[in-house]
């Protein structure tokens, strides 16, 4: 026992001094060529050049923390669906949460002029934010009224996504009405981006993303119970229904908040619970919270650098890096291991 | 209930600490010294476009005031830009202040390369975006000797790049909503110069847009003679079809994945249509986007035009390959189709993308050449070809 202890002590800081690193370097690289030297000093002080204080300040470090709170983000409430629903194909996407965002902001960028676009044009920057909420916050209350009807996980489950496939449907009748540079805007806003974040949006992120993310702290017991079952769960007292009201609540404020941020990012939050249970030999919720919040935060942040790569000139997609580079690490792991 | 007692504790810790601790962004955008209003009755005169709708130009005592329109909110400001020449005077606190005349710029729209040669001021391009994909020899020879930085893809240009370059400002295209990069360059402190040209839905008002661009160069006067110019071969070659009769008729587009996009009536194609005394199926639409229509629509609509304008194919064999319905068209059987493929380059760059802009006359030629020869005798293609 003294050593298991001591071996997952040691996994653990492990996993942060990869995410320290990582933070790191990316921080210190990207397209345009700045040396360390100066770099350190736009960070801690000003480098004496205004481009390189602006590139390493406001816009590399606030990509690397959004990098980190999204990894964190997606990740857990990828473990919240898969505990909920017991099934380890669930991803925070299965609410329709994120869908709803989509549809919020396809209908911004498509609708140009009208109603909508003139509620929200006085937000600059904000308003694709404003919009993805306004259409996330709809599908939660919908879920949330389906789960307080319906008793069954399972049913919640499968609802969840049939309003997903309404949305992404509706987003399909938006785009094929839509003008092509407006489809092109949307497409582009479906790569997913973590440079989209200012300093003055940082905030909003960071407050939502971390309220999400500590209440899920507070949920470690009856997420162990729910491993056992929504019957054994009742019978050690676990009030299902709450719980589960509880859990949606969080896992769409989490996964509503980041795509309203960053647009929709794929296969961290399904995989990444898969790695940490893997990597710890357990499924106790008290230890793979905590491993799957770092773990998801070095994928993201490891994406990031990854995307930076120079590829004619330009950024790769996040939303694609992640699973066509995050995808064979994960498999490389799992088949090492011979299960998840 | 302890659980729910702890989240809303736990919310107002968050809240606090994030409003506290977070650390303000070392933001660099230029504010203007001092404050002064732009009172209209200090305006000392202005350009109102004849044609284009989205742009105004007004000069005050020391400063000159450009207005991009909102074409998506009727009677709202786009952008608003006050160039000024003297480092000394006060401009007003609303809009962006871009000292003229620029003496570099990145350019994320390649309509307006032929506008900047017409000024002289090509030389001035520091950055753009898909290079392979350019057509103008210039601007393909400035990326090949490192002039010219490319910035990659218009839609997600490489914003530590653009940074890098030190640009006095970058000119692109505006859409209804405001684009990641165009955000994060202005954040930065780099002016970001919005068009609206390809919301206007005239030959002659787009081209007009040349006066907009010329203002950052502190060239209006030359824009203003080069746009007359235009606006005199163009009306002259429009009136050379005004006494025709029988108009032929004419379809235009493609099919993508089932779905025809053709102009609506009140479009760029519709009025270049009229106006080269072509009959086009939508002519009294409202509409200024494009309308999408079914094969089936096509065939009933458009079966028996006679012309077919921007078609995707290079040749009539390609096009039969591709769908063996598109030869149920009339202008396919008589082998009246045209593409935009006359100056191209074999990396996909087309000058149909670029310089048509600025030559609306040319493009106006171009149809009539093709539909009313005897009227352009000696006239060749400038952007369109019939299919091989």
């Amino acid at each position: 026992m003294p050593f298991r202890v001591n071996h997952k002590t040691k996994t653990f800081a492990l996993l942060v001094v990869t995410l320290v690193v990582v933070f790191i370097v990316d921080i210190f690289t990207g397209n345009a060529p700045i040396s360390i030297r100066d770099g350190w000093n736009a960070l801690f002080g000003t480098s004496g050049n205004a481009i390189v204080d602006e590139i390493v300040f406001n816009y590399r470090l606030p990509k690397a923390i959004t990098a980190i709170l999204a990894g964190a983000a997606l990740s857990v409430a990828g473990l919240l669906m898969q505990t909920l629903f017991r099934n380890p194909l669930a991803g925070p996407d299965v609410l329709g949460v994120s869908a709803g965002a989509g549809l919020g902001v396809a209908l911004l960028i498509t609708l140009g002029g009208s109603t909508l676009y003139s509620a929200v044009s006085w937000l600059g920057s904000m308003a694709q934010v404003a919009a993805a909420i306004a259409g996330a916050i709809p599908v939660l209350l919908l879920i949330l009224g389906v789960s307080s009807r319906i008793n069954d996980s399972v049913t919640i489950l499968v609802l969840g996504m049939i309003f997903g496939y309404v949305a992404n449907a509706l987003i399909t009748i938006l785009q094929s009405f839509a003008d092509p540079d407006s489809l092109k805007v949307f497409v582009m806003w479906t790569f997913g981006s973590l440079s989209t974040v200012t300093w003055n949006k940082m905030p909003l992120l960071a407050i939502l993303v971390m309220t999400g993310i500590i209440a899920v702290f507070f949920l470690q017991k009856p997420l162990n119970s729910l491993l056992l079952g929504e019957h054994y769960a009742a019978s050690v007292g676990l009030n299902i229904k709450q719980t589960r009201r509880i859990i949606i609540t969080i896992t769409a404020l989490i996964t509503g908040t980041v795509t309203a941020f960053t647009g929709p990012i794929a296969f961290v939050g399904v995989v990444v619970p898969h790695f940490a249970r893997a990597l710890f030999g357990t499924v106790n919720h008290k230890i793979i919270i905590p491993a799957t919040l770092i773990s998801g935060s070095i994928l993201m942040v490891t994406c990031d650098i990854i995307s930076q790569i120079p590829v004619s000139n330009q950024t790769l997609p996040i939303n694609a890096v992640t699973a066509v580079f995050g995808a064979p690490m994960i498999i490389w792991i799992v088949v090492k291991r011979k299960r998840l | 209930m302890q659980v729910k007692k702890s989240l809303s504790l736990l919310i107002c810790c968050i809240f606090c600490f994030t409003i506290n601790g977070c650390k303000k962004g070392k933001n660099n955008v230029r504010t203007a010294k001092t404050t002064l209003k732009s009172d209209e009755s200090l305006v000392l005169s202005e350009i109102v476009p004849n044609y284009a709708k989205g742009f105004h130009i007004a000069h005050f005592n020391s400063f000159t005031r450009v207005t991009i329109y909102n074409p998506w909110a009727e009677g709202e400001i786009y952008a608003l830009y006050n160039l000024y020449t003297n480092d000394t005077i006060a401009l007003p606190k609303e809009g962006t202040s871009i000292k003229i005349p620029l003496t570099s710029l990145v350019v994320n729209t390649f309509a307006y390369f032929e506008f900047l040669d017409q000024l002289g001021e090509l030389d001035k391009i520091t950055g753009t975006s898909d290079g392979f994909r350019i057509y103008n020899p210039n601007i393909r020879a400035g990326i090949q000797e490192g002039r010219i930085a490319d910035l990659g893809n218009p839609f997600n240009m490489n914003i530590e790049k653009t940074l890098a370059l030190k640009p006095q400002a970058v000119l692109t295209s505006a859409y209804a909503q405001r684009d990641n990069y165009s955000d994060r360059i202005s954040q930065a402190g780099v002016p970001v110069i919005y068009n609206l040209e390809w919301m206007e839905n005239s030959p002659l008002a787009r081209a007009e847009w040349i006066k907009m661009i010329a203002a950052f160069f502190d060239k209006e006067e030359m824009a203003d003679s080069i746009f007359n110019n235009i606006e005199c071969r163009y009306l002259s070659q429009k009136e050379k079809t005004k006494n025709i009769r029988g108009k032929h008729t004419v379809m235009t587009g493609d099919n993508f994945q089932g779905t025809w996009y053709v102009p609506g009536g009140n479009s760029f194609n519709a009025a270049l249509f009229r106006d080269a005394g072509l009959d086009y199926y939508y002519k009294k639409d409202e509409r200024s986007g494009s309308i999408g229509l079914d094969i089936e629509t096509m065939l009933t609509q458009f079966g028996d035009a006679e012309y077919w304008f921007g078609c995707a194919a290079k040749s009539y064999k390609e096009l039969a390959e591709k769908d063996p319905k598109y030869l149920l068209f009339k202008a396919v059987k008589e082998k009246h189709v045209f593409n935009n493929d006359n100056r191209t380059t074999s990396a996909g760059g087309n000058d149909y993308f670029e310089s048509a802009i600025a030559y609306p006359d040319l493009l106006l030629c171009d149809l009539i050449k093709a539909v009313y020869p005897h009227l352009l005798p000696h006239y060749t293609f400038t952007y369109i070809k019939e299919l091989e």
